[in-house]
């Protein structure tokens, strides 16, 4: 069992190259039972520890099962007759992986070399006291730095509580009315049956407002109910005297 | 060439807060002193290079570089180290193997993909992506015609400035497939070749070793 960190590996194809590098094997050539068997118990090392790494890992590793099954079966051919090797695609994936490697260690290098100079700056602070002109802001100016703007806009923007006043149309003359038609209908009812269909707060004390006005004129009279949260109103239009 | 248009271009690249190209400064010269000027494009590399000269051969503390398709102004390498102490967030920072794994594939292959990206480097790039857009590295350059219009990148002025390159064009040309089969132990090859040539650019010396010479790039030259 080989000691390996982790963080050595940029992803499976790093792995792969390591193995082969390592065992000195023939990338054209690769035994594909004998890099699975290491592929996997890497991937055990590694399940434990980062499973949003493994998960690439657990790609590779089904693709390697499958070219082991491939290569048990018996030889596929291409339409000109010519064996297909079911590690071909692999080979190409560690090959053309290779060679971008090769030129990360390219860009490293002219990155440390970069690093030991430094470009004539601080013009941040000019900038401050005269913004540059409409025309050079725009000068290099992307489609994303326009999302980000944008973005950032509108998540910047404060919000502000919005009070919405609905008008009710009801009025106490309205409701005199209305209790009246039922009034004259019933003669005597429940001041809560006379409310319960009545959706909003203020039409319910409105219609109370009403109901005060029309004991004042002598129209109706009032009496307690058996229910104690609630009274009775009766017409005395019709000098009924109850 | 008049020797007056050395000190105007000098003072061109002093006042730009960016690289400013060879054709920029052509344009600002002919602005002012009129059209028929006959100062082009090459005359103002031939300026820079003299003033170089005369900067070096002044011990003066830095130079004019050619970088991101012009010229700036730059401090010398060997005073790095102290110009980093100042500005702390260039001197600790250094991009991840990832980054620069993710940087040469999109320098290389540009524009691209992030499906073709994660498909050559095998592993899902999402956060990669976002911290090189971050840092300005890379940029969103359009969509592709494909299913789902997936968006393309492609790298920055910036990109260039930070690793030294005048175009993209001068990176160094990727290896085909089969050279690099050749040559099973490439890269430590390529590493002792890169510390040797960092230990001869610190000491400066001129002399060339053996070693370096079965080397096909570094331009060193090969003197027997």
């Amino acid at each position: 069992m080989y000691k390996i960190k982790l963080q050595q590996f940029e992803g499976p194809l790093d792995l792969l190259l390591f193995f082969i590098k390592r065992d000195e094997l023939d990338i054209y050539d690769i035994p594909i039972s004998k890099i699975t068997k290491d592929f996997f118990e890497y991937m055990n090392m590694i399940k434990a520890l980062d499973l949003e790494v493994a998960g690439d890992f657990i790609l590779m590793a089904t693709t390697l099962m499958q070219i082991k099954v491939r290569m048990l079966l018996p030889k596929e051919v291409d339409e000109k007759g010519e064996e297909i090797d079911p590690r071909a695609d692999l080979i190409k994936a560690l090959l053309e992986y290779k060679r971008y490697k090769e030129m990360t260690e390219e860009l490293s290098f002219l990155e440390s070399n970069q690093r030991k100079l430094s470009y004539r700056g601080n013009f941040e602070a000019d900038y401050k006291v005269a913004p540059p002109e409409f025309g050079t802001l725009l000068k290099n100016v992307t489609l994303y730095d326009l999302m980000r703007a944008f973005k950032n806009a509108l998540m910047d923007k404060p919000k502000e509580p919005v009070h919405e006043i609905k008008k009710i149309p009801v009025s106490i003359e309205d409701q005199i009315n209305y209790i009246q038609s039922r009034i004259e209908k019933d003669k005597k009812m429940s001041f809560l049956v006379l409310v319960c269909e009545m959706g909003e707060k203020i039409r319910i004390v409105v219609t109370f407002i009403a109901l005060l006005e029309m004991i004042k004129m002598g129209k109706l009279g009032l009496r307690e109910s058996e229910n104690f949260n609630d009274f009775v109103i009766y017409s005395l239009a019709d000098g009924e005297n109850l | 060439m008049e020797k007056i248009y050395n000190s105007i271009i000098e003072a061109l690249i002093f006042a730009s807060d960016e690289s400013i190209s060879a054709a920029e400064v052509v344009k600002a010269v002919k602005e002012i002193d009129g059209e028929d000027t006959s100062l082009t494009a090459s005359d103002v590399e031939k300026c820079v290079d003299e003033l170089n000269e005369k900067y070096a051969s002044q011990e003066l503390s830095f130079f004019i570089t050619k970088v991101a398709n012009g010229f700036l102004f730059a401090t010398r390498p060997e005073f790095g180290k102290y110009v980093g102490f100042l500005s702390t967030e260039k001197s600790k920072r250094r991009l991840s193997q990832a980054a620069l794994e993710t940087l040469a594939i999109i320098a290389y292959k540009q524009p691209i993909t992030k499906p073709e990206l994660e498909a050559i480097r095998g592993v899902n790039s999402d956060y990669i992506l976002n911290m090189l857009l971050e840092k300005n590295l890379i940029t969103i350059t359009g969509r592709s015609e494909t299913i789902g219009r997936p968006l393309l990148y492609g790298t920055t002025e910036e990109f260039l400035k930070y690793f030294g390159l005048y175009n993209i064009a001068d990176l160094p040309k990727p290896r085909e497939i089969e050279e690099i089969m050749k040559d099973q132990d490439f890269i430590e090859q390529k590493q002792k070749i890169m510390m040797n040539a960092i230990e001869e650019n610190l000491e400066n010396s001129t002399s060339t070793e053996s070693d370096s010479s079965d080397s096909d790039e570094g331009g060193y030259d090969e003197i027997e």
